[in-house]
């Protein structure tokens, strides 16, 4: 995994602020539209489908697929220039047709990466400030 | 069919030099574009009464100083000896480099001035190209930067991958594309690659970017500016040039559903949503096309628009672009200037300057005989874009 003292970090704001908070404590929340059940991921100020405001995180089963992967080869964000090539994954979670988080793996899971396969997320503790949600292969 | 087919056309082009690195400010080169599409056209500039431009630098934080990384209406309205009073100006960043024309369109329709001129002038950063050099990542970068995947190539690259396990696709497939174009690149002297040819051996041994993308999937950057001068019909006929006219246009406006970025799963219904619009303001169709000059930033968006604008069924363009099909002897040749891989990043500029050539027959050593109607289509069909038809007749 990448250097925890380079790689780029998240800034939390007033909108993603929960979603960092619960990775903190290995929950994987997603922001839901009360209104219409719609997950907007990355978190919205009014629903992308419904315009409605009453929008809450809830809890996600942390399941999903392989949507998609690429190995990455140029040293091109800050931090991982040491870590290439590796690998990342986009993956579609099950609550939601095209609901996608990105995950980075080492180059040597490569071989069980294919689209459609199963994967679970896991909490990356980067440091005491800052837990990042990644995703496996199952 | 649109009332405004065939009323306004495309009466002179004009390139800067193209290179990798320009001695000369962004500016100069566009303000050398310009001069060179109204040298064309056979006008002054002081004839020129509207202005229109997509502004946007190359990529987000590339920079936005106006005649260094952007060149903007205000910039060539203090640096070039155009009409005392410009009537009509616009700097759209909907769509993509077809818009400005689209709004330029319109302007002349409305009569709102007389000749328009339209540029895309493009810079090329120093330092690693979209490089992510930040050690915070804020707004929606916080979901994709913790994990080293902020860059377009890395997201067309899954693009692909997927589009590559659902229809079964391979590289060598794609290498017939990259190939075409670097053979019609050999053919084009504006092109950066005009002298440098690329085999299928050259292609499938090129290194890495994010895989399945390798280095000739991904456009050539180069700093220069290409102008385009519009005017009426009637005044078309008067001027130098054979007219290109303008015979229907269209813009991506489906709404795409993925939120993190973009989907390949969008790309028929978003590519559709312009390619409808392109064949029913023209009254033509794909089949009508003698040639078509299709958006390839990365190469896979040129398959993606042959199924998208119907020039093939879904599914079917890597099987579709093999045999010579797309080359300038096949049915229906594909980016005939070399495109963005063999020409130059210009953001789709060089598609319709090249569509202007063809119709006009001063294409030269790449001319398709007899080319009557060849659309230019910019954008990634997935994530934006916009086309236009130009015909040779109104």
């Amino acid at each position: 995994m990448a250097d925890p003292c380079t790689r780029p970090l998240p800034v939390a704001d007033d909108l993603s602020r929960p979603f960092w908070e619960a990775a903190k404590q290995h929950r994987l929340v997603v922001q839901r539209c009360q209104t219409c059940g719609y997950f907007n991921h990355p978190p919205r100020s009014a629903c992308d489908v419904c315009l409605s405001q009453h929008l809450q995180f809830e809890p996600v089963s942390g399941r999903g697929t392989i949507y998609s992967f690429t190995v990455m080869h140029q040293p091109t964000v800050a931090g991982f220039a040491e870590q290439i090539p590796y690998l990342n994954i986009l993956v579609e979670l099950e609550e939601q047709p095209l609901l996608f988080m990105v995950s980075n793996l080492p180059f040597e899971e490569r071989e069980k990466v294919r689209i459609g396969a199963p994967v679970v997320v896991y909490f990356e503790e980067v440091d005491a400030a800052l837990t990042l949600p990644q995703f496996r292969v199952v | 069919m649109w009332t405004g087919r065939g009323k306004t056309a495309i009466v002179g082009v004009g390139y800067s030099a193209l290179t990798r690195h320009a001695q000369r400010p962004l500016g100069l080169l566009a303000v050398e574009a310009c001069r060179a599409a109204l040298a064309d056209a056979g006008l002054q500039p002081a004839q020129i009464d509207g202005l229109a431009t997509y502004p946007e630098a190359p990529f987000l934080g590339a920079g936005n100083r106006d005649g260094e990384d952007i060149v903007s209406v205000a910039y060539l309205i203090n640096h070039l000896p155009l009409a005392p009073d410009i009537r009509w100006y616009a700097q759209i960043e909907t769509g993509m480099i077809a818009s400005p024309v689209i709004e330029s369109v319109h302007a002349l329709l409305a009569e709102a001035c007389t000749y328009v001129l339209v540029w895309r002038a493009l810079h090329q950063p120093r330092g690693r190209y979209g490089a992510w050099t930040s050690t915070r990542a804020a707004g929606e970068a916080q979901f994709v930067a913790p994990y080293g995947c902020t860059a377009i190539f890395q997201w067309h690259a899954m693009a692909w991958q997927r589009y590559m396990h659902r229809y079964g696709a391979t590289r060598e497939h794609l290498a017939t594309f990259v190939v075409n174009s670097r053979r019609n690149a050999n053919r084009n002297p504006r092109a950066f690659f005009y002298t440098t040819p690329l085999t299928r051996e050259d292609y499938l041994a090129a290194r890495w970017i994010a895989e399945p993308l390798c280095l000739f999937d991904c456009d050539i950057p180069v700093e220069g500016c290409v102008a385009l001068v519009l005017t009426t019909a009637e005044r078309a006929r008067d001027l130098r040039n054979l007219p290109a006219y303008i015979a229907g246009y269209g813009q991506n406006t489906s709404r795409r559903r993925a939120l993190l970025h973009y989907a390949l799963d969008d790309y028929m219904e978003c590519g559709g949503s312009l390619a409808r619009k392109l064949w029913s303001s023209s009254g033509l169709g794909p089949q009508d096309m003698d040639a078509a000059q299709l958006y390839d930033g990365f190469s896979p968006s040129a398959l993606y628009w042959l199924e998208a604008a119907g020039f093939c069924p879904q599914g079917e363009a890597y099987a579709f672009i093999q045999d010579g099909r797309i080359a300038l002897e096949g049915e229906l040749p594909v980016n005939t200037f070399g495109g963005s891989l063999g020409e130059g990043r210009l953001h789709g500029m060089g598609h319709i300057a090249e569509a202007v050539f063809q119709v006009t027959g001063r294409a030269e050593g790449r001319q398709v005989p007899g080319a009557a109607a060849v659309c230019a289509i910019d954008g990634s069909p997935m994530l934006r874009g916009s086309g236009v038809v130009v015909t040779k007749d109104p």
